[in-house]
């Protein structure tokens, strides 16, 4: 399957949009001292901006990147939301809550709760009626919605948005699924023959591959030192080895991101000029 | 936004466990003899006055423990009805385990068991090493334990939209079908009740306390369920009914509340009827999304209302199972196709007087139906209508 990388955002510790990851290539900055911002994306209208949680807005936010960065059209494109464990904060609230003896719970929260919560704020905030979806594969998060995205684009031929988030994990859930960084990430890929304003424009090549029959294919990690941590503390992180090969034409011209438990993704990238 | 190709996929094997019965026959039996699934609440722990669709899972065996979760003991009784399973390993005997995908819906996935860690907290505040689940605790849990208990190495994902959960993973197969990723999916939903639903949707107003009656002009809510389904799809045109189209897409209004025009709905439904190429005149039942509440029905109604003409039937079948949310698109697709297979069209059970401007059936009938769209719409404003025909 093929498609055209043009565009992509950002949210993590040091990190606020694609061009931060791009200048953090080369230097020895460390982005493990560096301050978290909380984003406030000004797309969110203010009176679902006031609902929205850290991992909503997040997701918003890059979701406005990636589309900005490709100059697609907000409106239409059709998206999927990926996730290994969706938002904690939400899950320790209700938890807490039904566990004592006064459970009424918040309807703000609970409408938060459901998984496709960042997803449907996206629709909101870009007025976009196209289809939008959260999958989930656990750490298999980030390759099952690649392969779900490019199928998409290849479905419908137009461009389509894929949007990835993971909340650090706080005790208790530290011990159950331990995330030591939040982050969020965001991608746009299109048709082969989509023509594009962005500055960006990567062919990819994906293809799925079974582990049983290809025992060379391990995930690929990241190489710079600034984004190593990063790309091994969250499940979101093996796009953050994607896109620094996107950014980096020094490193491998390839990148393996686990798909399920019995697949893997080897993804071939070509530059192809605007 | 739309699929470039007419859907070469059809449905060759279904299951179903709700509070309808477990499996197809005892659904068929309490079908034809007007037995509802609705029972007043005895829920552990809840206060919540309203009727619930529950399933009896006391003949399930204990999952190991890494796997322990209600949502996991519905998917192992409903994967043992109707020789689903074993239809399965029929598939991965022929076509390989690589060769066989999954995609899972769901909204509460193993919320049961993180409901359940915090009541037994040590004494630092930590969850005791028997809820250390990350299988369970992922929204992926479903999709998980299918893929594991079936031996399947295909693809594999978990859909979580809400209440659009189980329809949009026909969407998914398709693709993945009709591009050849795999030559079969199993597909399905699990949702099961507890307290997150019943406090979550009494929060917001909305539980009944009658067993729900959908697009009755006093309805007062809807009534919660659980159910497991699921779907063996694939490109062989010798099974069930063909995936004749899906349509997908956001009301972009609001989290909790429809598009108080239906936006969203119409399209959702216009979009799968596009794929199927399609008019609603030429489509026989619609099984309506119809769970109770005012907002819903009146809004999905006035869509409908606008779309149909005389010809065609509806109904809303939450009476009979309750709302089983993640798994209702699983449980409402399997009750439309039964429809195409069988000719019975479900009535909208505990509805006595309609206030629906189309053909609402209130009591079961017998019709030939070659083809039937079901409606799902889930909060986040997520909607999506599934076409099957009959082959």
């Amino acid at each position: 399957m093929k498609a055209r990388l043009l565009g992509a955002g950002v949210w993590a510790r040091g990190l606020t949009c694609y061009a931060d990851l791009v200048d953090l290539i080369g230097s020895d900055k460390s982005l493990q001292n560096a301050d978290f911002t909380t984003p406030a994306p000004a797309s969110i209208p203010s009176r679902e901006r006031r609902r929205a949680g850290l991992m909503i807005s997040m997701a918003v936010e890059v979701a406005h990147q990636a589309c900005d960065h490709a100059a697609v059209m907000k409106a239409e494109i059709p998206s999927v939301f990926t996730s290994a464990m969706c938002d904690t904060q939400i899950t320790d609230y209700m938890g807490r809550k039904l566990a004592g003896a006064e459970k009424l719970l918040s309807p703000t929260r609970f409408h938060n709760s459901v998984h496709n919560a960042a997803s449907g704020y996206w629709s909101i905030s870009a007025e976009n009626r196209a289809s939008s979806s959260y999958i989930g594969a656990s750490s298999h998060s980030v390759g099952a919605a690649l392969l779900d995205v490019i199928s998409l684009v290849n479905d419908v031929h137009e461009p389509a948005l894929l949007v990835g988030y993971d909340l650090a994990t706080e005790p208790p859930f530290d011990d159950v699924f331990a995330i030591q960084e939040t982050m969020a990430f965001a991608l746009v890929f299109a048709p082969l023959d989509f023509r594009s304003e962005s500055d960006l424009n990567v062919m990819i090549e994906l293809n799925c591959l079974q582990i049983r029959d290809n025992p060379q294919a391990q995930a690929s990690q990241a190489e710079h030192t600034g984004l190593k941590h990063l790309a091994q503390a969250n499940p979101m992180g093996s796009a953050i080895t994607l896109l620094e090969r996107v950014a980096d034409e020094r490193l491998p011209r390839c990148v393996y991101i686990s798909s399920s438990a019995h697949t893997m993704l080897k993804i071939d990238l070509a530059l192809t000029g605007a | 936004m739309r699929s470039l190709t007419l859907s070469v996929v059809y449905v060759n094997r279904m299951t179903l466990t709700s509070a309808l019965g477990t499996g197809l026959s005892a659904m068929r039996e309490n079908l034809a003899s007007s037995t509802g699934g609705l029972r007043p609440s005895r829920w552990p722990d809840s206060d919540v006055p309203c009727f619930l669709g529950e399933v009896d899972l006391s003949s399930v065996a204990e999952l190991p423990a890494a796997r322990r979760s209600r949502n996991n003991r519905l998917i192992e009784l409903a994967l043992e009805q109707d020789g689903f399973a074993s239809a399965v390993a029929d598939e991965v005997a022929r076509a390989g385990a690589h060769r066989v995908g999954v995609v899972m819906g769901t909204s509460t996935s193993g919320i049961d068991r993180a409901e359940e860690a915090f009541r037994h907290l040590d004494a630092d505040g930590r969850f005791e090493p028997q809820f250390w689940q990350p299988q369970v605790f992922t929204p992926h849990a479903p999709g998980d334990y299918v893929a594991e208990r079936l031996g399947l190495q295909g693809p594999c994902l978990t859909v979580s939209a809400a209440c659009a959960s189980s329809a949009k993973v026909f969407a998914v197969a398709r693709r993945w079908l009709e591009q050849d990723l795999v030559d079969a999916v199993v597909v399905g939903g699990a949702d099961n009740l507890c307290l997150s639903v019943i406090y979550g949707f009494h929060s917001l107003q909305l539980v009944a306390p009658e067993p729900c009656r959908p697009f009755s002009p006093d309805r007062q809510g809807i009534s919660l369920g659980e159910a497991a389904g699921f779907a063996l799809l694939t490109r062989k045109s010798d099974g069930l009914v063909r995936l004749a189209g899906v349509g997908e897409s956001c009301d972009a209004y609001h989290m909790s509340s429809a598009h108080p025009d239906g936006l969203g709905a119409k399209l959702s439904m216009q979009r799968a009827l596009d794929a199927a190429d399609l008019t609603l005149a030429q489509v026989d039942y619609v099984n309506l999304h119809g769970t109770g509440t005012r907002a819903n029905d009146d809004v999905e109604g006035r869509v409908c209302a606008a779309m149909a003409d005389d010809r065609t039937l509806f109904s809303a079948t939450k009476g009979w199972t309750g709302h089983t949310l993640g798994a209702a698109g699983i449980v409402e697709s399997v009750l439309t196709i039964n429809a195409i297979v069988t000719g019975l069209v479900p009535g909208t059970m505990n509805t006595q007087v309609s206030e629906a401007g189309f053909n609402l059936l209130l009591n079961n009938e017998q019709h030939q139906v070659r083809r039937a769209l079901t409606n799902s719409f889930g909060f986040g404003g997520n909607n999506c209508s599934v076409v099957f025909e009959a082959i």
